[in-house]
């Protein structure tokens, strides 16, 4: 079989092929893809042993079957039987048969080389030296496919390496653009795109639903068919609810190079941080909006406020024979209480409370145009009936529908203490007697604005006698509630003007509203508080 | 939102240019490199892609992306991605596409690329 040569020659022919093994790791380690190393391979045998019928096969592991690297002679295959699989590396000779050498190398990644080489070109038989040079290059290959290997999986460590700052990178991104996205559809298509492909997956879907009932829905790619997509057994989901609304993010059939996979921890710890920050941004938008909002109302109310402390007059006229006092405290809203009193040219004196309908800007300007109108109308010395369905034709004209005020006007006459009264809608006044009898002045009609159809104001005439009282006010007084949710009532109000006869009509009304406060303690004030009260001396 | 991939493809001033929309993924890739060889086994070396339509792409659709840019590597090829949504650009950088192909605004630009290495 094998020559026997003296130790010492085989030595100097190896030496010769010392350039010639370098030379050929170098060719095989440089190979970028396995039929490269197995041409290569069988190039270096073919040139060194002088032989052509060399068949190099590979198997990824012992289970697979064997695949062709490098054919010369598809006879060759018939030999695969004889290749074993072996932990131990082995050279089998077999002079007698058509193949020769028959071997098979177990490599790193447990996948396996097998080599079947035929006769020699020569037809010698295989020498020492060629036994020892087989098994150089067999090493030689074993090592390349080894370095090949390697460079692989470097390859692919930074490949997934970058896939993963890709991830951390994208994430961060993804919550900086989409927080200044204005378009919440915008935000959600985007949203859905980073976590689809980020995560490989091969679809994805978004759906939006209230009370069990999807009301819109995204995909990825626009074309799927979304309840098709939805029976994939590959797929993860979550589900973020905000306001009464559920969002649940899909995605199905992550992808790899060899086909579909299972998504892992990572898909879904990506897709709930996604998650996340689309919850984040639409509350933080919301929370913008409702900020944004509140800004705008706070300087509305501002307006509103300064449109009320001028039409509401800081002193009033001082009337021989009487003791005049009044107080508006706005409510934080700012409603549209108004209260007013003017000497006219003919001496008499008008009084005058209101409560405009709404709160803000828009009841600041109606009490504006009541104001203004009513101080025209009162100097032209009109009976209040008329004056009263002049004023509810101009509210009506110049008010939406759902505008309207009401309004007590009294009429008196300082020398006799006589007073016309018109009442348009508004709380009944109170009229102390004298024996603390309290009467309501009901008089008048409907609140001015309301309607336009002729309806008739009937003005009343009272008279204040001496040491007689008048308490007009606006409802935010009866109404004002406590922390049990209860009224500070037209009762308790009746009961507190008949109680307490203070000399002073200022100490009244601060008395007042001291035991409206004892009554609402700390229960947030959420209407005006108006009030104007009149003792004849 | 995001559509089906679908590509075509045209030659202009001895370059081939790949003209994407829709998402980059396996179909995609797969799509690309498939287009790729049919010009590659002609001999045509310098490439643009194009992927104005294209602004979504996984990591399975840039691993055939960084195979084509292998092959051309090795036969002394040129690669250009033009029309590049901001997203997709910094994607390409991060995974290191840009150290062994380049990119360009438009195609024109990317044309002007392989004229000034001749």
């Amino acid at each position: 079989m094998v020559e026997s040569e003296n130790t010492n020659s085989i030595i100097e022919r190896l030496e010769l092929q010392v350039n010639s093994f370098q030379e050929g790791f170098k060719i095989l380690s440089d190979s970028k893809s396995l039929d490269e190393i197995g041409e290569h391979f069988t190039h270096l045998l073919r040139g060194n042993l002088l032989l052509t019928d060399i068949n190099l096969f590979y198997r990824k592991n012992e289970k697979s079957e064997w695949e062709n690297l490098f054919i010369s002679n598809n006879n060759s295959k018939e030999y695969l039987e004889y290749l074993k699989i072996s932990d131990t590396f082995y050279l089998n000779y077999e002079n007698e048969k058509k193949y020769k050498v028959y071997s098979t190398i177990r490599c790193i990644d447990n996948s396996y080389f097998g080599l079947v080489i035929g006769s020699k070109i020569d037809q010698s038989e295989f020498n020492s030296v060629d036994v020892i040079a087989l098994q150089i290059f067999v090493r030689l290959l074993e090592n390349a496919y080894q370095s090949f290997v390697a460079r692989i999986k470097e390859k692919n460590l930074i490949f997934s390496l970058n896939h993963k700052v890709l991830q951390l990178n994208s994430l961060v991104d993804t919550g900086i653009e989409i927080s200044k996205l204005e378009n919440n559809t915008q935000l959600l298509e985007l949203a859905l795109e980073r976590a689809v492909a980020l995560t490989n997956a091969s679809k994805g879907i978004m759906r939006i639903m209230r009370d069990d009932r999807v009301i819109a829905s995204l995909r990825l790619p626009n074309t799927i068919n979304i309840a098709e997509a939805l029976k994939s057994t590959d797929k993860i989901e979550t589900t973020v609810d905000y306001k009464g609304y559920s969002y649940i993010v899909t995605l199905i059939d992550k992808e790899s190079r060899e086909g579909t996979i299972k998504f892992d921890e990572t898909d879904e710890i990506l897709l709930s941080a996604f998650a996340r920050q689309v919850y984040g941004a639409v509350e933080n938008r919301e929370l913008h909006k409702e900020a944004l909002e509140n800004e705008t109302l706070k300087k509305e109310l501002s307006v509103a406020s300064s449109i009320q402390k001028k039409i509401i007059p800081e002193s009033l006229p001082l009337i021989e024979g009487y003791d005049l006092a009044g107080i508006n405290i706005p409510s934080k809203e700012v409603g549209g209480d108004y209260y007013d009193c003017r000497v006219l040219g003919n001496g008499k004196v008008a009084l005058i409370i209101a409560d405009v309908t709404g709160k803000g800007v828009p009841a600041s300007l109606l009490v504006s145009t009541l104001s203004a109108s009513l101080h025209a109308y009162l100097e032209m010395n009109i009976p209040l009936d008329e004056l009263a369905v002049k004023l509810n034709k101009l509210i009506y004209q110049s008010t939406p529908s759902d505008k309207f005020i009401t309004c007590f006007i009294a009429l008196l006459d300082p020398d006799t203490g006589e007073m016309n009264i018109v009442n348009a809608g508004h709380n009944p006044s109170l009229h102390l007697k004298k024996e603390k009898v309290l009467e309501k002045i009901e008089a008048g009609g409907v609140a001015l604005g309301m309607f336009d159809m002729g309806l008739p104001f009937n003005s009343q005439i009272t008279k204040l006698e001496k040491g007689e009282r008048l308490l007009m006010f606006t409802d935010g007084i009866p109404e004002a509630m406590n922390d049990s949710d209860e009224e500070y009532s037209d009762e308790r109000l009746e009961k507190f003007c008949t109680d307490y006869c203070f000399h002073e009509a200022n100490l009244f009304v601060s008395q007042l509203v001291a035991d409206l406060r004892s009554f609402t303690k700390d229960t947030p004030q959420s209407d005006d508080i108006t009030a104007l009260y009149l003792i004849r001396k | 939102m995001v559509s089906e991939f679908n590509l075509n493809s045209e030659v202009k001033n001895d370059c081939v240019v790949i003209n994407t929309s829709g998402y980059i993924n396996n179909l995609g890739g797969q799509k690309i490199i498939d287009e790729f060889n049919s010009h590659y086994q002609n001999g045509v070396n310098n490439y643009i892609l194009n992927l104005a339509g294209s602004k979504v792409v996984n990591s399975i659709g840039i691993s055939f992306l960084i195979e084509v840019i292998e092959k051309l590597n090795e036969s002394k090829g040129k690669l250009v991605f033009t029309n590049l949504d901001p997203s997709v650009d910094k994607t390409f950088m991060i995974m290191g596409l840009f150290h062994y192909a380049s990119k360009a605004d438009t195609i024109d630009e990317g044309i002007k690329l392989f004229d000034s290495k001749e």
